[in-house]
């Protein structure tokens, strides 16, 4: 067993500083990605009544119950030799094997949770709220700007938060996207199975240790945070 | 009434224990470590040893790294095969494995593998070197066929060439296979016998190296240390090299290594 000062030293390692910087960027990017899709998305989903409303909410909801490997292979025929691939090429985006693709891989993961949060956070505000707003002549963009969003402050701060533990701890989906490449696609997750695989355990624990803290953090400034409001 | 109702529920719970209990105590288990890349021969050796001496085998399959590292952690095996000899020859050295058991069973090719078609017209490794080019190794630290990549390029002086076009380490060859067949890469390192599987027929190409450059490896099996005296895995471990295993071997594209 690797003693605690084989962690400490773990963690200045410069594999480590990378995964754990690596981890953070890109999950704060996709979290704040997620977000920006799923209050539109949960919104409409909630409010709006449209055919075929509930194949669209089965496709939404399909990723949670995919293995993240299965998502991975999604996305990688997705954005691999398709014309999809190819007209982001031409444009100088590349989603495979780079830490760009890491964001997208950790965005599909999280998206679908987040969207449900939002959902339910909207199907539990009033309706009249926003038709009194209305009647006192908000648009409706207004309307869901100025009333619907600040009283679904907290659902907006607990899909945050899920959204950001999700993405930083999606693991086969970026493995397969991304390639999870040793220092360069290599997120906290990918640091825990490489050094499984390298039969490097103590920087397997390690990371595994670190991950655990990260998730802590967040969801106790999650806790506190909603005791304020 | 309430308390019967959990007296009740009490002794169930107890029989559902003490049946879990005796479900453990069951015949005799046999464990593998092997090297992911041996999955197709080694679930066949599995079965058809499993029928013959009604026991049950668990293999884990995991790179070269990962199956030496576990036993590093003082996990036990029965039976080591990873993917090239260093890694049994390193394990003997720290006391894990019984040297005499060893047994070489079949070599192990590295190839370098393309899509089918070969669109990019590779020849050699010198084209791996091209500028440009997309390459997918495997990772040197993780899998066998990665270590032995990167000293066959290097023995060739084209390490630092290739290394700037390499645009993935992927952990195992297997997920190496995986990129290759779906077209994500331009040119990969991989194993000979791997491009046999299903997963990549039809869709890759092999081209072979050229002799005097290509560093051939060995797969041997070995017993744990722990396991020297149990007859059932020494049986095993000498089914896996048998005639009838070798028919196995050589049906998912491995090559016998003259004993």
């Amino acid at each position: 067993m690797p003693t605690f000062e084989d962690v400490w030293m773990n963690l200045q390692s410069e594999e480590m500083r990378f995964s754990l910087t690596l981890s953070l960027i890109t999950g704060l990017i996709s979290s704040v990605l997620v977000m920006l899709f799923s209050l539109p998305i949960g919104f409409a989903l909630s409010r709006l009544r449209f055919p075929g409303k509930g194949i669209v909410r089965t496709i939404m909801d399909l990723p949670i119950a995919f293995p993240e490997l299965v998502l991975g292979l999604c996305l990688i025929l997705l954005f691999g030799k398709t014309p999809i691939g190819a007209a982001l090429k031409s444009i100088g985006i590349n989603f495979v094997f780079t830490q760009e693709g890491v964001v997208v891989a950790q965005f599909f993961t999280a998206l679908p949770y987040a969207i449900r949060i939002m959902k339910s956070t909207f199907d539990f505000i009033s309706p009249r709220m926003e038709f009194i707003s209305r009647s006192l002549g908000y648009t409706q963009f207004e309307t869901f700007i100025k009333v619907s969003l600040p009283l679904a402050g907290k659902g907006i701060l607990a899909a945050s938060v899920i959204a950001f533990a999700r993405c930083i701890g999606t693991f086969g989906t970026v493995l397969i996207l991304a390639g999870g490449s040793y220092m360069k696609t290599e997120t906290l997750p990918v640091t825990l199975y490489l050094n499984i695989s390298y039969g490097n355990m103590g920087m397997a624990l390690t990371s595994g240790l670190l991950l655990v803290a990260v998730s802590f953090a967040a969801i106790f400034v999650f806790e506190m945070t909603e005791v304020k409001l | 009434m309430y308390k019967s109702k959990l007296r009740v529920l009490t002794i169930f719970m107890f029989c559902l224990f003490f049946l879990g209990l005796t479900s453990v105590v069951k015949a005799e288990e046999l464990r593998i470590f092997s090297g992911a890349g041996l999955m197709k021969p080694m679930e066949e050796l599995r079965q058809n040893f499993e029928k013959k001496n009604n026991v049950t085998i668990s293999v884990h399959y995991g790179s070269s790294g990962e199956i030496f590292g576990m036993m590093s952690m003082g996990q036990t095996c029965d039976v080591f095969i990873p993917g090239a000899e260093k890694y049994t020859n390193d394990a003997v050295k720290n006391g894990w494995l019984y040297k005499p058991s060893i047994i070489k069973i079949v070599k192990h090719i590295p190839v370098i593998v393309v899509p089918a078609g070969n669109p990019l017209n590779i020849k050699s490794l010198d084209d791996l070197a091209r500028p440009g080019l997309k390459v997918a190794l495997c990772d040197p630290k993780s899998a066998a066929i990665g270590k032995v990549s990167k000293k066959l390029l290097g023995k060739c002086k084209l390490w630092k060439k290739v290394e700037p076009n390499v645009v993935v380490f992927a952990p195992t060859c297997n997920q190496l296979l995986i990129y290759t067949a779906l077209d994500q890469a331009d040119a990969t390192i991989n194993w000979l016998d791997v491009t046999t599987w299903a997963e990549g027929r039809g869709k890759v190409q092999t081209i072979k190296i050229d002799p005097a450059r290509n560093m051939i490896k060995t797969i041997p099996t070995a017993l744990h240390i722990s396991a020297k005296d149990n007859p059932l895995a020494v049986k095993l471990n000498d089914y896996i090299a048998s005639s009838e295993g070798m028919a196995v071997w050589e049906k998912w594209g491995f090559e016998a290594c003259t004993r």
